[in-house]
Protein backbone atom coordinates (compact mmCIF):
# COMPACT_ATOMS: atom_id res chain seq x y z
CA UNK A 1 0.00 0.00 0.00
CA UNK A 2 1.26 3.45 -0.79
CA UNK A 3 -0.19 5.05 2.30
CA UNK A 4 -2.43 7.27 0.23
CA UNK A 5 -6.06 7.78 1.10
CA UNK A 6 -8.07 4.70 0.17
CA UNK A 7 -9.31 4.91 -3.40
CA UNK A 8 -13.01 5.55 -3.84
CA UNK A 9 -15.14 2.79 -5.24
CA UNK A 10 -15.64 2.71 -8.95
CA UNK A 11 -19.05 4.16 -9.77
CA UNK A 12 -19.57 1.39 -12.29
CA UNK A 13 -19.52 -2.39 -11.96
CA UNK A 14 -19.70 -4.74 -14.92
CA UNK A 15 -20.56 -8.39 -14.39
CA UNK A 16 -21.18 -11.30 -16.69
CA UNK A 17 -24.54 -12.99 -17.02
CA UNK A 18 -23.92 -15.70 -14.43
CA UNK A 19 -25.73 -15.89 -11.13
CA UNK A 20 -22.38 -16.57 -9.47
CA UNK A 21 -21.26 -13.09 -10.53
CA UNK A 22 -23.88 -11.57 -8.22
CA UNK A 23 -21.40 -12.21 -5.42
CA UNK A 24 -19.46 -9.24 -6.81
CA UNK A 25 -22.34 -6.97 -5.83
CA UNK A 26 -21.80 -7.22 -2.09
CA UNK A 27 -18.33 -5.73 -1.70
CA UNK A 28 -19.17 -3.04 -4.23
CA UNK A 29 -22.37 -1.99 -2.48
CA UNK A 30 -20.72 -2.16 0.92
CA UNK A 31 -17.96 0.18 -0.25
CA UNK A 32 -20.39 2.60 -1.86
CA UNK A 33 -22.57 2.55 1.23
CA UNK A 34 -19.65 3.31 3.51
CA UNK A 35 -18.47 6.17 1.31
CA UNK A 36 -21.94 7.69 1.07
CA UNK A 37 -23.00 7.14 4.70
CA UNK A 38 -25.86 4.92 3.63
CA UNK A 39 -27.85 3.55 6.59
CA UNK A 40 -27.94 -0.23 7.00
CA UNK A 41 -31.63 -0.48 6.13
CA UNK A 42 -31.13 1.41 2.89
CA UNK A 43 -28.16 -0.77 2.01
CA UNK A 44 -30.38 -3.80 2.62
CA UNK A 45 -33.03 -2.33 0.30
CA UNK A 46 -30.46 -1.64 -2.41
CA UNK A 47 -29.23 -5.22 -2.21
CA UNK A 48 -32.76 -6.66 -2.42
CA UNK A 49 -33.49 -4.63 -5.54
CA UNK A 50 -30.16 -5.12 -7.30
CA UNK A 51 -30.11 -8.86 -6.65
CA UNK A 52 -33.59 -9.10 -8.11
CA UNK A 53 -32.90 -6.80 -11.05
CA UNK A 54 -29.72 -8.60 -12.04
CA UNK A 55 -31.12 -12.08 -11.63
CA UNK A 56 -34.06 -10.99 -13.80
CA UNK A 57 -31.68 -9.85 -16.53
CA UNK A 58 -29.72 -13.12 -16.37
CA UNK A 59 -32.71 -15.46 -16.21
CA UNK A 60 -35.29 -13.62 -18.30
CA UNK A 61 -33.42 -11.04 -20.38
CA UNK A 62 -30.46 -13.20 -21.39
CA UNK A 63 -32.37 -16.45 -20.75
CA UNK A 64 -29.40 -17.87 -18.84
CA UNK A 65 -27.06 -17.36 -21.78
CA UNK A 66 -23.63 -16.95 -20.15
CA UNK A 67 -20.95 -14.40 -20.98
CA UNK A 68 -23.19 -11.41 -21.66
CA UNK A 69 -22.49 -8.09 -19.98
CA UNK A 70 -24.52 -6.27 -17.36
CA UNK A 71 -23.39 -2.86 -16.18
CA UNK A 72 -24.49 -1.33 -12.90
CA UNK A 73 -23.78 2.32 -12.33
CA UNK A 74 -24.22 4.28 -9.13
CA UNK A 75 -24.75 8.04 -9.11
CA UNK A 76 -24.77 9.56 -5.62
CA UNK A 77 -27.01 12.58 -5.18
CA UNK A 78 -27.57 14.96 -2.32
CA UNK A 79 -30.11 12.79 -0.61
CA UNK A 80 -30.31 9.73 -2.81
CA UNK A 81 -28.40 7.03 -4.62
CA UNK A 82 -29.42 6.26 -8.18
CA UNK A 83 -28.54 2.85 -9.60
CA UNK A 84 -28.80 2.18 -13.31
CA UNK A 85 -28.69 -1.38 -14.66
CA UNK A 86 -28.00 -1.77 -18.37
CA UNK A 87 -27.83 -4.90 -20.48
CA UNK A 88 -27.73 -5.91 -24.14
CA UNK A 89 -30.59 -8.37 -23.93
CA UNK A 90 -33.75 -8.44 -26.02
CA UNK A 91 -36.49 -6.17 -24.77
CA UNK A 92 -37.46 -7.13 -21.24
CA UNK A 93 -39.38 -4.79 -18.98
CA UNK A 94 -39.41 -6.25 -15.47
CA UNK A 95 -41.95 -3.65 -14.39
CA UNK A 96 -44.42 -4.97 -16.94
CA UNK A 97 -44.26 -8.49 -15.53
CA UNK A 98 -47.50 -9.21 -13.78
CA UNK A 99 -47.00 -9.57 -10.09
CA UNK A 100 -49.15 -11.86 -8.09
CA UNK A 101 -52.31 -10.05 -7.17
CA UNK A 102 -51.88 -8.26 -3.86
CA UNK A 103 -54.14 -9.62 -1.21
CA UNK A 104 -54.78 -12.85 -3.06
CA UNK A 105 -53.15 -15.04 -0.47
CA UNK A 106 -52.86 -18.68 -1.52
CA UNK A 107 -54.76 -21.14 0.61
CA UNK A 108 -51.75 -23.35 1.24
CA UNK A 109 -48.02 -23.21 0.84
CA UNK A 110 -48.31 -25.72 -1.98
CA UNK A 111 -50.05 -22.96 -3.95
CA UNK A 112 -47.57 -20.24 -3.00
CA UNK A 113 -45.96 -19.17 -6.27
CA UNK A 114 -42.18 -19.09 -6.22
CA UNK A 115 -42.02 -16.55 -9.01
CA UNK A 116 -43.52 -13.12 -9.24
CA UNK A 117 -42.43 -12.00 -5.76
CA UNK A 118 -39.36 -10.15 -6.93
CA UNK A 119 -41.11 -7.23 -8.56
CA UNK A 120 -43.24 -6.79 -5.46
CA UNK A 121 -40.06 -6.61 -3.38
CA UNK A 122 -38.51 -4.08 -5.77
CA UNK A 123 -41.58 -1.85 -5.60
CA UNK A 124 -41.50 -2.07 -1.82
CA UNK A 125 -37.81 -1.37 -1.30
CA UNK A 126 -36.89 1.08 -4.07
CA UNK A 127 -37.90 4.70 -3.87
CA UNK A 128 -38.74 4.63 -7.55
CA UNK A 129 -38.24 2.37 -10.55
CA UNK A 130 -38.12 3.26 -14.22
CA UNK A 131 -37.59 1.12 -17.31
CA UNK A 132 -36.27 2.32 -20.65
CA UNK A 133 -35.75 0.31 -23.81
CA UNK A 134 -32.40 1.18 -25.40
CA UNK A 135 -31.46 0.65 -29.06
CA UNK A 136 -29.51 -2.47 -28.15
CA UNK A 137 -30.62 -3.33 -24.67
CA UNK A 138 -32.51 -2.35 -21.57
CA UNK A 139 -32.05 0.16 -18.78
CA UNK A 140 -33.59 -0.05 -15.33
CA UNK A 141 -33.17 2.94 -13.04
CA UNK A 142 -33.70 2.57 -9.30
CA UNK A 143 -33.62 5.45 -6.85
CA UNK A 144 -33.08 5.12 -3.12
CA UNK A 145 -33.57 7.98 -0.71
CA UNK A 146 -30.70 8.26 1.73
CA UNK A 147 -31.64 9.80 5.07
CA UNK A 148 -28.39 10.56 6.84
CA UNK B 1 -24.09 -18.81 5.24
CA UNK B 2 -24.09 -21.25 8.12
CA UNK B 3 -26.81 -23.71 9.04
CA UNK B 4 -27.13 -25.63 12.29
CA UNK B 5 -29.81 -27.93 13.58
CA UNK B 6 -30.98 -28.84 17.03
CA UNK B 7 -33.59 -31.34 18.15
CA UNK B 8 -35.88 -29.83 20.76
CA UNK B 9 -38.50 -31.53 22.92
CA UNK B 10 -41.74 -32.82 21.43
CA UNK B 11 -40.19 -33.69 18.08
CA UNK B 12 -39.38 -30.12 17.12
CA UNK B 13 -36.42 -29.52 14.81
CA UNK B 14 -34.82 -26.12 15.12
CA UNK B 15 -32.80 -25.08 12.10
CA UNK B 16 -30.80 -21.91 12.58
CA UNK B 17 -29.55 -19.91 9.61
CA UNK B 18 -26.67 -17.49 10.02
CA UNK B 19 -25.56 -15.02 7.39
CA UNK B 20 -26.86 -13.60 4.14
CA UNK B 21 -29.65 -15.54 2.48
CA UNK B 22 -28.86 -14.16 -0.95
CA UNK B 23 -28.39 -16.29 -4.05
CA UNK B 24 -25.05 -17.62 -2.82
CA UNK B 25 -26.39 -18.19 0.66
CA UNK B 26 -29.41 -20.02 -0.70
CA UNK B 27 -27.19 -22.29 -2.76
CA UNK B 28 -25.11 -23.04 0.34
CA UNK B 29 -28.03 -24.17 2.49
CA UNK B 30 -30.57 -25.60 0.03
CA UNK B 31 -29.36 -29.19 0.10
CA UNK B 32 -29.22 -29.38 3.88
CA UNK B 33 -32.53 -27.57 4.26
CA UNK B 34 -34.17 -30.05 1.91
CA UNK B 35 -32.69 -33.01 3.77
CA UNK B 36 -33.95 -31.64 7.07
CA UNK B 37 -37.36 -30.93 5.57
CA UNK B 38 -37.48 -34.48 4.27
CA UNK B 39 -37.89 -35.87 7.76
CA UNK B 40 -38.96 -33.03 10.07
CA UNK B 41 -42.57 -32.86 11.17
CA UNK B 42 -42.30 -29.74 13.28
CA UNK B 43 -39.79 -27.28 11.89
CA UNK B 44 -38.73 -24.08 13.60
CA UNK B 45 -36.71 -21.92 11.21
CA UNK B 46 -34.55 -19.64 13.32
CA UNK B 47 -33.84 -16.44 11.37
CA UNK B 48 -32.33 -14.40 14.20
CA UNK B 49 -28.91 -14.29 12.58
CA UNK B 50 -30.04 -13.86 8.99
CA UNK B 51 -28.71 -10.47 7.91
CA UNK B 52 -30.18 -10.41 4.42
CA UNK B 53 -33.06 -12.06 2.60
CA UNK B 54 -33.76 -11.68 -1.11
CA UNK B 55 -36.32 -13.31 -3.36
CA UNK B 56 -33.99 -16.19 -4.19
CA UNK B 57 -33.46 -16.80 -0.51
CA UNK B 58 -37.20 -16.96 0.00
CA UNK B 59 -37.23 -20.14 -2.03
CA UNK B 60 -34.88 -21.70 0.47
CA UNK B 61 -37.57 -21.23 3.08
CA UNK B 62 -40.65 -21.94 0.97
CA UNK B 63 -39.54 -25.19 -0.66
CA UNK B 64 -38.59 -27.00 2.58
CA UNK B 65 -41.75 -25.67 4.20
CA UNK B 66 -43.77 -27.16 1.35
CA UNK B 67 -42.15 -30.53 1.94
CA UNK B 68 -42.98 -30.46 5.65
CA UNK B 69 -46.55 -29.27 5.04
CA UNK B 70 -47.07 -31.95 2.40
CA UNK B 71 -46.58 -34.58 5.09
CA UNK B 72 -48.96 -32.88 7.47
CA UNK B 73 -46.21 -31.13 9.42
CA UNK B 74 -45.89 -27.55 10.63
CA UNK B 75 -43.34 -24.80 10.05
CA UNK B 76 -42.86 -21.53 11.92
CA UNK B 77 -40.39 -18.71 11.39
CA UNK B 78 -38.62 -17.32 14.42
CA UNK B 79 -36.89 -14.06 15.17
CA UNK B 80 -36.29 -12.26 11.86
CA UNK B 81 -34.94 -8.74 12.16
CA UNK B 82 -37.06 -5.85 10.94
CA UNK B 83 -35.82 -5.80 7.34
CA UNK B 84 -35.90 -9.57 6.91
CA UNK B 85 -39.43 -9.58 8.31
CA UNK B 86 -40.36 -6.86 5.85
CA UNK B 87 -39.24 -9.09 2.98
CA UNK B 88 -41.24 -11.99 4.39
CA UNK B 89 -44.36 -9.87 4.78
CA UNK B 90 -44.02 -8.19 1.38
CA UNK B 91 -43.80 -11.62 -0.22
CA UNK B 92 -46.97 -12.69 1.56
CA UNK B 93 -45.42 -15.86 2.98
CA UNK B 94 -46.26 -14.74 6.51
CA UNK B 95 -49.89 -15.65 5.84
CA UNK B 96 -48.83 -19.28 5.49
CA UNK B 97 -45.78 -19.49 7.74
CA UNK B 98 -46.37 -17.68 11.02
CA UNK B 99 -43.63 -15.39 12.29
CA UNK B 100 -42.85 -15.38 15.99
CA UNK B 101 -40.42 -13.34 18.03
CA UNK B 102 -40.95 -15.23 21.25
CA UNK B 103 -39.42 -18.70 21.32
CA UNK B 104 -42.05 -20.12 23.62
CA UNK B 105 -44.79 -18.87 21.31
CA UNK B 106 -43.00 -20.31 18.29
CA UNK B 107 -42.74 -23.70 19.97
CA UNK B 108 -46.37 -23.55 21.10
CA UNK B 109 -47.43 -22.86 17.52
CA UNK B 110 -45.83 -26.12 16.47
CA UNK B 111 -47.76 -28.26 18.96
Amino acid sequence: MSGETAAKSEPRLTIQSRLDDLALLWPWIESLSAENAVPADTQFAICVCLEEALSNVIRHGYRDQPGRPITIECAPGTDELVFTVEDQAPAFDPLAVAENAPGAAPASIADFPLGGRGIRLMRKFAGSLAYQRLPGGNRLTMRFTVQR
Amino acid sequence: MQITTEELADGITRVALDGRLDIAGAAAVDLKMNIIAGSAKKLLVDLQKVTFLGSMGLRSIVLPARAVHSRGGKVVLFGPDEMVESVLKTSGIDSLLPIHHDLAAAIAALQ
